[in-house]
């Protein structure tokens, strides 16, 4: 099978996900279904309750949030009944508004919440309070996110990408937009359709609801019939791309990927207002093809030279392409053609879209191609596709073009343009008649370089033509007029315009990219700096410290920086105020959500500072947050991409720093262990040094013992004895004080367990005296899993234990068996038995502290211990039991232990 | 005369393995540090080293890893009982046998003879007849019997067998058996060495819970009986 076509699990586990699975986070994310209509009217709403009657019925947990019932009676008849989550009420530029209360719902956490109109603008408080989150689909997103299905319903226009369609088609704009990932990433889309003809019906009979007072007209003029014709056709059209796009995507998941094409556009934004229709146009296309796609911004020169306005639209648009789903690139360039292809030819893009506008009439004299020119020259290999600029485009209430934005952006530097020029005069002036004119020209030449190096070509293009007339004014005879007495003057005053235009343009320019590389060069030498000096200090608190200091004065802005709850850096926060108690929400949701949040954003943007997560590996480290120190700054998308690159320098840091803490700790340990295991030999070799020169000396002197008198052979005898539990005392101890510092490391090998037994049984030989010990094997025995000396020192211990608590002539049983995926082994004797609720206390460590209860003769109650410890090391158990009694009478006792089989 | 070196650092010791050595007619060498009983096992050639493995002055595993480049004098450590690693080791390393710290006169006793026995085998001792329990093993024609049956081996099993005969009485380590039977490169194939020495048990009808012939050593590694002639 070829690679290409085979199923690709993980995109059909993604598949699988959206169809309600679990999300990556863990949690299974609630289902989303979007009742979809052409217009208002349809029955959106109603056709959206009836079906969670139904569901409620069925015992559901189902929950009203929001329902727009416009006061409809047979509306109102079907919200009857069902729970419904009370509205919170804002305080909105002082007027109450009702909103969904999405925390309420969260802590609710129904099975199914319905709510309504799914493009809402939130009314968002400016002294706190208001909705988290700006948009509707946002809360709705939340709400998936934490498992909780939702329905909710949408008309065609509120699409994002067929926003401009839809004003071309009925001259209405509409400004709440939904972006088409959001809508396209529902569970499922229910079209409510019905015809144009029943539509006005309906209106007619006053069953829609149309708002009042001026904008009643503009409502009226929307439903008419041609205008909800056009819209029906959009909303069947959206329906059945979304239903293809999902065939398609479970056809590739599947392997078969006809559909494909292969395609990747690139669509070139500017701060114009044709650009946003590139986008829409550019998402359309990318539908179609099922092709990925980028919105490119150039940072040339020119950007500096844009005012505030046309820079807020820039943004304006890239997001309007990230809300449409394609990704946004910034590129710094000064020679636009060759960074456009160069990037798309890196990045395997097939097709551009550019929009075209006319050449100025003097650039078109010069011969300039424009970009567009340039990248069809160019752009061998390349699908290009420009639109053109037209008409339709002006109608857009948003768009006001650039035009003489540029120049009048800065008119101070204008004036000073001027003052140079009168400088200049000024200075020229005393050598009026000393020297001939035209040496004082190269005196305005030098005020137009400086115009145009301090400046921007507009001030030098004015320095040039205000240096003619002061010249001209100044200096040629007859002075103080513009008129002069030597024809060839004018000869001059042209040359000495076209001089000093192009040097100063020249200069300009020259000048701007000079600006442009310091602008890229500070950012990355402020990325450079803030990683060195934070691989330079160690421990978070001290990186913390630092990117404080490092970037406060760069982004001039107060910076903090939180691990969890706890503030590491930064001014503390006046948590008292307002606003310091409304962040402390949105610190605490970015720290759950991951997201960044606050100021600039689209979440919680009314908070003072912007809040980005600190993240490593998709756990969270912390949160760093930005304010800035001019309360009217705007973060740009361009800021955003610093500060997130320097969050992710921070975790990087902050990940590196916890590592080392690991490894110091854990060398802590090891070397704690090294030092656990020489105290250990230490001790095993001072004890059981003098232990084995008394057994010496006991067992010679006992050798004598014919020679000996009687009293001293006894009293020798009894040395040896208590020298022997001395010895095994002391065994114990040692292998005990291994167990419980953890320091038991098991050689694990495949032992048949009848050889272990067979070895203990021998070991023990010396002390069983006249008991018998009886073997039973039952069946054939599998190999276990075993650290063979641990084991038998297990089965010393018991035989030992059940020596001392037998008779003489007792009799000891050993039975091993296969029990499911384990060995079992027991122990029975035919002594005493164990006291009532010895069973479990018998194993404890000095259990009771009584030596009465002592069964294994050591004198110390740690033989069971240490078999309790191995045993459950090995993954096994061990307990004991009384066996059953016989006429009443004792039978002695079992212990038992298993072990794991070999694999 | 058979002389015996004892390599210990703690006198007591060293007298207490004296008093056992001499009682027998051994003769008795002794040496607190590694230096000075590399010298007298230099100079005096003893037949048998007792070898403690905690020494001041060098440790005992390279002790024995330095001996074994040149002498074949059979070496027996001394070791503590909890330390299985450390005996392994030291028989990997070459020592012929270890004894468990505190231990009784007799065993230390038993392990110098066997240890003296297999100093004194000559590599034509491959040729002989072992009879013993009704085992019978022709080395020479490579044949088995059990109480008069022939009994019929593996190559593997015969190999493994072979091996443990030449070294009865001593314990041989896992890794020293693989190596011995299936070569170099089978160390960590322990699981195939029980099997086929389950095998050879079942042939010689050897009961592991009563063995005569194949002992195991928990946590160390087989040791053939030593009863034989």
């Amino acid at each position: 099978m070829n690679a290409d076509t085979r199923p690709d699990p993980d995109k059909l586990l993604a598949l699988i996900r959206t169809d309600g699975g679990e999300s990556a986070s863990g949690k299974r994310r609630g289902r989303l279904k979007i009742f979809f209509g052409a217009s208002a009217g349809v029955g959106k709403t109603f056709a959206m309750l009836t079906e969670a009657r139904r569901l409620h019925s069925e015992g559901r947990n189902v929950v009203i949030g929001v329902a727009e019932h416009h006061g409809r009676a047979e509306t109102l008849a079907l919200i009857d009944g069902l729970p419904t989550l009370p509205l919170r009420e804002i305080d909105h530029r002082g007027v109450r508004v009702r909103e969904f209360d999405l925390d309420a719902a969260l802590a609710q956490h129904p099975d199914l919440i319905l709510v309504d109109e799914y493009a809402h603008t939130n009314a968002v408080s400016d002294k706190g309070g208001g909705s988290r989150h700006p948009k509707r689909w946002q809360d709705i997103e939340e709400l998936l996110d934490h498992g909780i299905d939702v329905y909710t319903t949408l008309n065609v226009q509120h699409l994002e990408s067929l926003n401009d369609m839809v004003a071309r088609l009925t001259g209405v704009w509409v400004k709440e937009t939904v972006p088409d990932a959001a809508f396209d990433a529902a569970d499922e889309i229910a079209l409510i359709d019905l015809s144009p003809d029943d539509l006005l019906k309906r209106l007619h009979d006053g069953k829609v609801y149309v708002a009042e007072g001026a904008n009643r007209r503009a409502a009226e003029n929307f439903f008419k019939k041609s205008n909800l014709g056009r819209l029906r056709e959009l909303a069947l059209r959206r329906t059945t791309e979304r239903v293809d796009a999902q065939n398609d995507a479970l056809n590739a998941a599947q392997g078969h990927d006809e559909a494909a094409t292969g395609d990747k556009i690139l669509v070139l934004v500017g701060p114009d207002a044709l650009s946003s229709r590139l986008i829409r146009h550019t998402k359309r296309m990318a539908d179609r093809t099922r092709a990925p796609w980028s919105a490119l911004y150039l940072h040339t020169d020119r950007h500096e030279t844009l005012s505030p306005k046309a820079r807020l639209r820039v943004e304006h648009n890239l997001r309007l392409a990230e809300k449409l789903g394609g990704r946004v690139v910034r590129l710094n360039a000064a020679r636009a053609a060759t960074a456009i292809l160069n990037h798309a030819r890196q990045n395997g893009f097939t097709r551009l879209v550019l929009g075209h506008s006319d050449q100025p009439w003097w650039r078109r004299l010069a011969g300039a191609a424009s970009l567009s020119q340039k990248l069809i020259e160019r752009g061998a290999g390349l699908e290009i596709t420009t639109l053109n600029a037209d008409s339709e485009t002006s109608a857009n209430p948003r768009d006001d073009t650039t035009g003489w934005e540029i120049w009048a952006a800065r008119p101070r530097h204008h004036l000073m343009a001027a003052v140079i020029v009168a400088a200049c005069t000024l200075l020229g002036l005393p050598f009026r008649s000393l020297t001939d004119p035209d040496t004082l020209i190269m005196l305005y030449l030098i005020g137009v370089v400086i115009t145009a190096a301090r400046f921007s070509i507009g001030p030098a293009v004015l320095a040039s033509v205000l240096s003619v007339a002061a010249f001209n004014w100044f200096f040629i005879k007859p002075y103080y007029t513009f008129t002069f007495d030597d024809v060839s003057y004018a000869v001059t005053f042209v040359v000495m315009l076209m001089t000093s235009l192009i040097v100063g343009s020249l200069t300009a320019q020259l000048s701007r990219h000079a600006r442009l590389a310091r602008k890229g060069e500070s950012e990355t030498r402020l990325l450079y700096d803030l990683s060195r000096q934070l691989s330079a200090v160690r421990g978070v608190d001290n990186m913390a410290e630092v990117v404080v200091r490092h970037l406060e004065p760069a982004f001039d802005a107060d910076i903090r920086l939180w691990t969890g709850e706890r503030q590491i850096a930064g001014a503390p926060l006046d948590e008292a105020k307002e606003t310091g108690a409304k962040d402390v929400g949105v610190r605490q949701w970015v720290m759950q959500n991951h997201h960044i949040a606050g100021r600039n954003t689209d979440t919680m943007p009314s908070a003072s500072a912007l809040y980005l997560p600190v993240m490593a590996e998709n756990s969270p480290l912390g949160v760093l947050s930005i304010t800035p120190r001019t309360p009217d700054r705007q973060f740009t998308g361009a800021d955003l991409l610093v500060f997130e690159t320097v969050a992710s320098l921070i975790a990087g840091a902050f990940q590196r720093a916890r590592q080392a803490q690991d490894a110091e700790t854990s060398r802590v340990e090891s070397e704690n262990e090294r030092l656990r295991n020489v105290l250990l030999a230490s001790l095993s070799h001072d004890l059981k040094t003098p232990l084995t020169i008394m057994n010496g000396s006991v067992s010679s002197l006992l050798k004598m013992r014919k020679r000996l008198p009687r009293e001293a052979v006894d009293e020798l005898t009894s040395l040896w004895g208590h020298l022997a539990r001395l010895q095994k005392f002391v065994t114990n101890l040692l292998r005990m004080a291994a167990i419980t510092s953890g320091q038991m490391r098991l050689n694990l090998e495949p032992y048949l367990i009848q050889e272990i037994t067979g070895a203990a049984i021998a070991r023990v030989e010396p002390q069983k005296g006249a008991r018998q010990i009886r073997t039973t094997v039952s069946g054939q025995l599998p190999m276990v899993q075993i650290d063979g000396a641990l084991i038998e020192q297990v089965l010393i211990n018991l035989i030992e234990n059940a020596i001392a608590h037998t008779n003489e002539d007792g009799v000891i049983t050993i039975t091993l068996e296969t029990d499911a995926d384990r060995v079992r082994v027991r122990i029975s004797d035919d002594g005493e038995g164990l006291k009532p609720g010895d069973e479990t206390r018998i194993f404890d460590k000095f259990h009771s502290g009584k030596p009465a209860t002592d069964r294994d003769g050591s004198g110390t109650g740690l033989g069971l211990a240490i078999c309790k410890g191995i045993v459950e090391a090995h993954g096994g158990m061990i307990y004991a039991k009384n066996n059953p009694p016989k006429d009443n009478a004792p039978t002695g006792a079992s212990f038992i232990f298993t072990l794991p089989i070999a694999k | 005369m058979t002389t015996i070196l004892i390599i210990e650092d703690e006198a007591d010791i060293r007298r207490y393995l004296r008093a056992t050595l001499t009682a027998r007619d051994y003769e008795v060498l002794e040496a607190p540090t590694a230096k000075e009983g590399l010298q007298k096992l230099t100079v005096n050639r003893p037949d048998v080293v007792i070898l403690d493995l905690g020494l001041p002055d060098q440790d005992g595993q390279a002790f024995i890893r330095q001996v074994r480049d040149w002498s074949k004098t059979p070496i027996i450590v001394l070791s503590a009982r909890d330390r299985e690693s450390d005996k392994v080791e030291a028989l990997e390393n070459g020592a012929d046998d270890y004894l468990t710290k505190p231990f009784a006169a007799g065993e230390l006793l038993a392990r110098v003879t066997v240890a003296l026995r297999h100093a004194a085998q000559s590599p034509a001792g491959a040729t002989e007849i072992i009879e013993y329990a009704g085992l019978k093993v022709d080395l020479a024609a490579r044949r088995v019997w059990l109480n008069g049956d022939d009994v019929h081996l593996t190559p593997i099993e015969y190999k493994l067998l072979s091996e443990f005969i030449r070294h009865r009485g001593k314990v041989l380590t896992h890794t020293q058996l693989l190596k011995a039977v299936w070569g170099r490169h089978s160390s960590d194939q322990n699981h195939y060495l029980r099997i086929h020495t389950q095998h050879l048990r079942e042939k010689l009808k050897d009961d592991p819970l009563s063995p005569t012939f194949i002992f195991t050593e928990p946590g160390i590694g087989y040791r053939f009986s030593d009863y034989l002639p």
